[in-house]
């Protein structure tokens, strides 16, 4: 006997009532407030009071007549979570829309690889670009994270694998130090470094006034990541014969392998678009300088900065250019870190 | 009969030995159940008859898929991500995984209790016991009786009556699996699913929960997964063997009345793992 069995989820099957019910709740409540809005019945704010309070109902009906009694709380929460959905989207979408909008405009391929050398703020689009503060970004943002990663993380691992007596003063300035205001971290390596006479204005400095704001946010994170390690973990190790050491190298650190790499990205995130700690430290640079220790660098917020401040129409375009090349750059960043840390083994 | 799926290669489900020795209602039958991870088949063709107010015992080696099945009686299948498969099963008539019905009623109907004892961490012993209750929204007039009901049934009470307001954390590995028991009776179920329940559990506690079992079965149909031959005897009215052999599908070898699966094993296969000679 031949039979063919095909493999199926039925816990995902839905009918052609559901699809309408689904349908029917998220439309009507919106329909009748809207006509309400139309005809005049209720002010703009009332009828999107009854919107909002006519659709949590409604997914609360939507989930009696599928689930029963039960499903009640599941549509309600279904429908708040839309709401949230279409709040975040709407502000998401209105700021990408904006850069999108006005940065399309300078955005060339010879702007992404020229400098900003021959060019005043009156040179007509199509000459110069920002290659040179996309480079100066990538590196003092590179840099800033190698300096800020392995302290970040031997700090959680303090905090929370040696769990040494100065637990809590470590966390307690670790926390302080999240509080620090970007433009502080500026001039803290201002002060100390560049007035001093230490160092004249460069990338480093810029690096440095970076990793002041990096090293909270990825310790913390990073801390938090290695308390998830269920303890198991620890024990296991530990009764194999390990040393604390190649418990924390083997064993705990792997496990939070993804999670330290949330924490870097956290870092990058927190600090690739602040302008104010570069204000005082890399001074800025029309050129390409690709090194980090001597002359000033440019960088894409110090660009956006002095960019959109001109009164001059093809320098706030290329401002907003930059911005969008700086988000597209965050974009990439963080794609590929999710791409490295995706157990690609699953399927 | 060949298997045809899209995947996984063909392979030819012998027919299970056995079944039928079972006459009485079922309350509950799994059907034709094929299960995949994935592209791969792990079980195939299971045809099960659990009888109302009986034990059922779940045997077979290693990685042949007792937890896998055990799982798809109430729905817990569907959490993993790749998991699919075809086949039904019937609970009181009615397909479990049919389009109208709510895996939540499911489950609160066919409880379990898994291998790991996994009390709630943040909750008291008392708060542990009665969290199902609570979890599914359902009021109760009489908690205090419910939770001594509960836990003298699980067979803890007399152990842990004077600190009910401790943490759950506070009892050793035995006891939390039998706070766990107690945890599942609370909420009254049809049928109880036990994979491998007294793994954790010192020779004291495990004939305790045994004994437990056996008082649950008078109002309950428990099917539990044992790797313990003896406890297998001492418990069940039924035991199915599993076998997944040369990485084919698991599927069911033989099923029938303990008894006769354990003296009488019509595959050889059957008698070899019963008397301990492979698995
Ligand atoms: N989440 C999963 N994803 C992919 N394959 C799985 C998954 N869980 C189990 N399997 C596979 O399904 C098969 C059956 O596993 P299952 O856990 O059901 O075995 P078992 O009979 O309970 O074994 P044991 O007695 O050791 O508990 C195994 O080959 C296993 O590798
Ligand atoms: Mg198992």
């Amino acid at each position: 006997m031949n039979r063919t069995v095909t493999a199926s989820k039925p816990w995902k099957q839905r009918t052609s009532n559901d699809y309408l019910l689904v349908i029917a709740t998220s439309t009507l409540p919106m329909l009748v407030s809207y006509v309400a809005l139309k005809s005049g019945i209720l002010s703009p704010m009332l009828a999107g009071l009854l919107f909002i309070v006519s659709q949590i109902v409604a997914g609360g009906v939507a989930g009696l007549i599928h689930r029963g009694k039960r499903g009640v709380g599941d549509g309600i929460l279904v429908s708040l979570i839309g709401f949230s959905l279409a709040t975040i989207g709407i502000i998401m979408g209105s700021v990408l829309w904006s850069v999108l909008y006005k940065g399309l405009e300078a955005l060339k391929f010879q702007f992404l690889i020229q400098n900003n050398e021959y060019i005043t703020p009156t040179s007509p689009l199509g000459y110069g670009g920002i290659g040179h503060a996309l480079l100066g970004t990538i590196i003092i943002v590179s840099i800033a994270t190698l300096i800020s990663l392995p302290i970040g993380i031997a700090t959680a691992v303090y905090i929370t694998e040696v769990r040494g007596r100065s637990k809590v003063i470590v966390q307690s300035l670790v926390q302080a130090m999240s509080g620090v205001p970007s433009v502080v971290a500026g001039l803290f390596i201002y002060a100390t470094f560049i007035i001093s006479g230490v160092s004249a204005y460069n990338g480093f400095m810029g690096a440095l006034a970076y990793s002041i704001l990096m090293l909270p946010t990825v310790a913390r994170t990073a801390e938090e990541v290695l308390r998830l390690v269920p303890d198991d973990l620890r024990s296991a190790a530990l009764a194999l014969g390990a040393s604390r050491a190649r418990v924390v190298s083997m064993v705990v650190l792997p496990t939070a392998k993804a999670g330290l790499v949330t924490a870097t990205l956290l870092g990058i995130a927190r600090v690739i678009g602040e302008t104010a700690p570069l204000v005082f430290t890399i001074f800025g640079s029309a050129r390409t300088n690709l090194n980090p220790f001597s002359d000033g660098m440019a960088a894409l917020p110090l660009y956006i900065f002095n960019g959109v401040r001109q009164p001059f129409a093809p320098e706030q375009a290329r401002a907003y250019s930059a911005a969008l090349v700086l988000l597209i750059l965050v974009l990439i960043v963080f794609s590929l870190a999710r791409f490295l840390t995706s157990d690609r083994k699953r399927k | 009969m060949t298997i045809n799926s899209t995947e996984s290669s063909v392979f030819q489900v012998p027919k299970t030995k056995g079944t039928g020795s079972i006459t009485t209602d079922a309350v509950m039958e799994s059907v034709g159940m094929y299960v995949w991870f994935g592209p791969r088949l792990v079980l195939a063709d299971v045809n099960l008859k659990f009888p109302a107010n009986s034990v059922t015992a779940l045997i077979g080696p290693s990685g042949c898929g007792k937890s896998t099945f055990i799982r798809t009686l109430n729905r817990m299948h569907e959490l993993i991500p790749s998991a699919a498969l075809a086949g039904q099963v019937l609970f009181e008539g009615n397909d479990i995984y049919g389009p109208t019905v709510n895996p939540v009623d499911v489950r609160l109907r066919i409880g379990m209790v898994f291998q790991k004892p996994n009390p709630f961490p943040a909750m008291t012993i008392e708060e542990n016991v009665l969290s199902g209750l609570r979890l599914a929204k359902i009021k109760n007039e009489k908690p205090a009786e419910l939770v001594e009901k509960s836990l003298t049934q699980a067979g803890l009470w007399n152990e842990v009556k004077d600190r009910l307001g401790n943490t759950a954390g506070s009892l050793s590995g035995g006891q939390q699996q039998r706070l766990c028991i107690a945890r599942s009776l609370a909420v009254n179920p049809n049928v109880l699913l036990m994979d491998e329940p007294c793994s954790a559990l010192d020779p004291g506690s495990t004939l305790r929960v045994e004994e437990t079992i056996r008082e649950l079965s008078e109002f309950m149909t428990v099917v539990i997964v044992t790797h313990n031959m003896q406890q297998a005897q001492r418990v069940a009215q039924f035991t199915a063997f599993f076998l997944s052999e040369d990485n084919n599908p698991g599927y069911v070898v033989e099923h029938g009345p303990t008894v006769d699966v354990f003296a009488n094993p019509i595959d050889t296969r059957t008698s070899d793992y019963v008397n301990g000679r492979f698995g």
